[in-house]
């Protein structure tokens, strides 16, 4: 953690204790009080921030936001989540995060890793978010922001637009926004005159294609509901971990999984080396500046005790389910080879296994056809583990089940999720 | 935003009266919003003519009023822009009205496709799902979303092709 954010925590959070006075009172007086707010049609400009870490409970208050806001509003919700891999709403976690890694910290207590091994930092959270997009790594090095705003005043760059300005503010000059609605930073050498209130061009900017490639310092996705737009994204001023996010985010059985849904475009990323507590008040800032006219901003924090307003809860919970992270998956095909030149091939719509095949030389028919229909209908969120379940069915010391396993384990890893 | 909703209403007028006349020809329309034809009926049935929705959904309900194809506009597919994934319900599934019966990704954007009738879903167009561009192509027709057998009344406002260009060139 940067150390002026846990500063700024452990300063929120005395502040909070000394007004404590009794935890129901307090507690459920500030629950509606955050409710109330949110949905009064007055308040038509609202910033909020968080206090939590937790990249689900942050997930559901944004999407509480989104669903309960003013149809009229603009609200500004800022947080930063400890380290968690984020993939979109539509997009296959078996191809685009490598699963096996993620629970490390458990492996090295249970000795599988040896503690030099890479990657070094603790267990990295699983999650889907239900707006669309790739995939992102987030730590504590970066800040992640998202506008609710009315979808018919909504355009994709219009918000990336005002970040770049507060970027440029705080003299990033560098920033622009891309094609894609990302922020970049342009790394080229020559200083071309551009209109500085140009958000999408800078002095440095090359013509497409040409390097040193820009890098991606904030991506962006969308979710769009009934008269509502929401535009979040997160922004990299300082991960102390960009060395190893590529480890994360690229899966070893991606080579052999076709997959429908939305694949990932990898992009260089950079740290902007902004400290987080200057770049949060400026973005907060431009944004109270670009909604003057609509009005004065009203200013809150929320926290880990926003999981007591039920609907939030519900979100939270949703979000945690092996159904939500896996199953959500559209459709894929895994057709790949084993380490002793086995073939395996499976198919899975919308988490079931609708149809699985191997082969090999000298492996048991028998075993293959009982594993079959083991599999066949099973829904994949409801593995716990590929030996345990196979268990019920074959003698997994057997040498064509253990063929099988081992395939299973390495193309399609279940990850432990925090509800197992 | 009241203007807009103004409009609504006036379009939930039209409509009340249009789906009261389903073998009123299009040609007919402009005489169905008056008032004093309007209240000559009151029963209720089954439109054949295709509406549309305030978010952008149209609906096609078949001749006998038993089943009805959902989709999404063509102006709703322009503003998506490129649509690479759409998720398609289940079959069987029951919904509904105002329920979501799918989702569509597009440049990073993931939005919900809603009923504005409820009942069960009998057919989906899985040919979207190898192809989702044909959204983009044909929203109106070879890229129909899925049919429903409808159980009870579309709720919300539902618009004729020619309220529903004026809801939109209004928004």
């Amino acid at each position: 953690m940067a150390p002026s954010r846990g500063i700024y925590l452990i300063s929120h959070a005395f502040r909070q204790c000394s007004r404590f006075s009794g935890p129901l009172a307090y507690g459920r007086k500030r629950f509606s009080t955050f409710t109330e707010k949110l949905t009064n049609p007055k308040n038509r400009v609202q910033s909020y921030l968080s206090t939590s870490d937790d990249p689900c409970l942050n997930l559901s208050i944004e999407d509480y936001i989104l669903r309960k806001s003013p149809p009229e509003s603009y609200i500004l919700f800022l947080y930063t989540n400890r380290p968690c891999v984020v993939i979109g709403r539509n997009q296959n976690p078996w191809t685009e995060v490598n699963l096996s890694i993620l629970n490390v910290a458990d492996l090295k207590q249970s000795a599988q890793l040896k503690e030099t091994e890479p990657p070094a930092i603790g267990n990295v959270e699983l999650v889907r978010r239900r707006s669309g997009g790739g995939t992102v790594f987030h730590d504590e090095g970066n800040l992640n922001w998202s506008i609710t705003c009315p979808r018919t005043d909504f355009t994709r760059d219009k918000h990336a637009e005002m970040v770049v300005r507060a970027l440029r503010k705080l003299g990033v000059n560098r920033a622009r926004v891309n094609e894609r609605h990302d922020i970049v930073l342009d790394q080229g050498n020559k200083e071309l005159p551009v209109d500085p209130e140009d958000t999408h061009r800078t002095t440095y900017t090359l013509e497409d294609g040409a390097s040193p490639r820009p890098l991606k310092v904030s991506g962006s996705a969308y979710k769009l509901t009934r008269g509502r737009a929401l535009h979040h994204a997160t922004t990299l001023l300082a991960s102390p971990n960009l060395h190893i996010i590529p480890q994360y985010l690229r899966s070893p059985a991606k080579p052999f999984i076709e997959a429908k849904g939305v694949e990932s475009v990898s992009s260089p990323v950079g740290n902007i080396g902004l400290d987080d507590a200057i770049f949060r008040k400026e973005v907060q800032k431009q944004f109270g500046a670009m909604y003057a006219k609509v009005g004065e901003a009203v200013v809150d924090f929320v926290g880990d005790e926003y999981l007591n307003i039920p609907e939030i809860k519900k979100g939270y919970d949703e979000l945690k389910t092996k159904e939500w992270i896996l199953s959500q998956t559209p459709q894929f095909t895994l057709n790949a080879e084993g380490p002793s030149g086995e073939e395996i091939c499976v198919t899975v719509h919308h988490g079931v296994i609708k149809s699985f095949h191997f082969q090999g030389a000298g492996l048991s028919n028998d075993i293959i056809e009982a594993v079959s229909s083991a599999l066949l209908e099973q829904q994949m969120h409801e593995i716990s583990d590929w030996r345990s379940l196979l268990g019920q069915h074959v003698e997994t010391q057997d040498a064509s089940a253990s063929a099988i396993i081992d395939c299973l384990e390495r193309f399609l890893p279940l990850p432990k999720l925090t509800k197992d | 935003m009241a203007s807009r909703f103004s409009v609504a209403r006036a379009a939930r007028q039209l409509t009340s009266s249009a789906i009261r006349r389903p073998f009123a020809p299009i040609t007919c329309q402009r005489w169905q919003a008056t008032p004093a034809q309007a209240r000559l009926f009151t029963v209720t049935a089954p439109a054949l003519e295709k509406k549309y929705t305030e978010d952008h959904e149209w609906i096609d309900i078949s001749a006998d009023g038993k089943t009805a194809t959902l989709g999404i506009s063509d102006y709703a597919a322009k503003a998506l822009g490129d649509v690479v994934y759409i998720e398609l319900p289940e079959v069987d599934l029951e919904v509904g009205a105002g329920d979501a019966i799918g989702a569509v990704e597009s440049v990073k954007s993931a939005s919900d496709i809603l009923t504005p009738v409820g009942g069960k879903v009998v057919e989906v167009n899985s040919a979207l799902e190898e192809k989702p561009g044909g959204i983009n192509k044909d929203p109106e027709g070879e890229g129909w979303i899925a049919k429903v057998e409808i159980d009870g009344e579309p709720e919300g406002t539902l618009m004729t092709k020619e309220e529903y260009t004026a809801f939109t060139e209004e928004a």
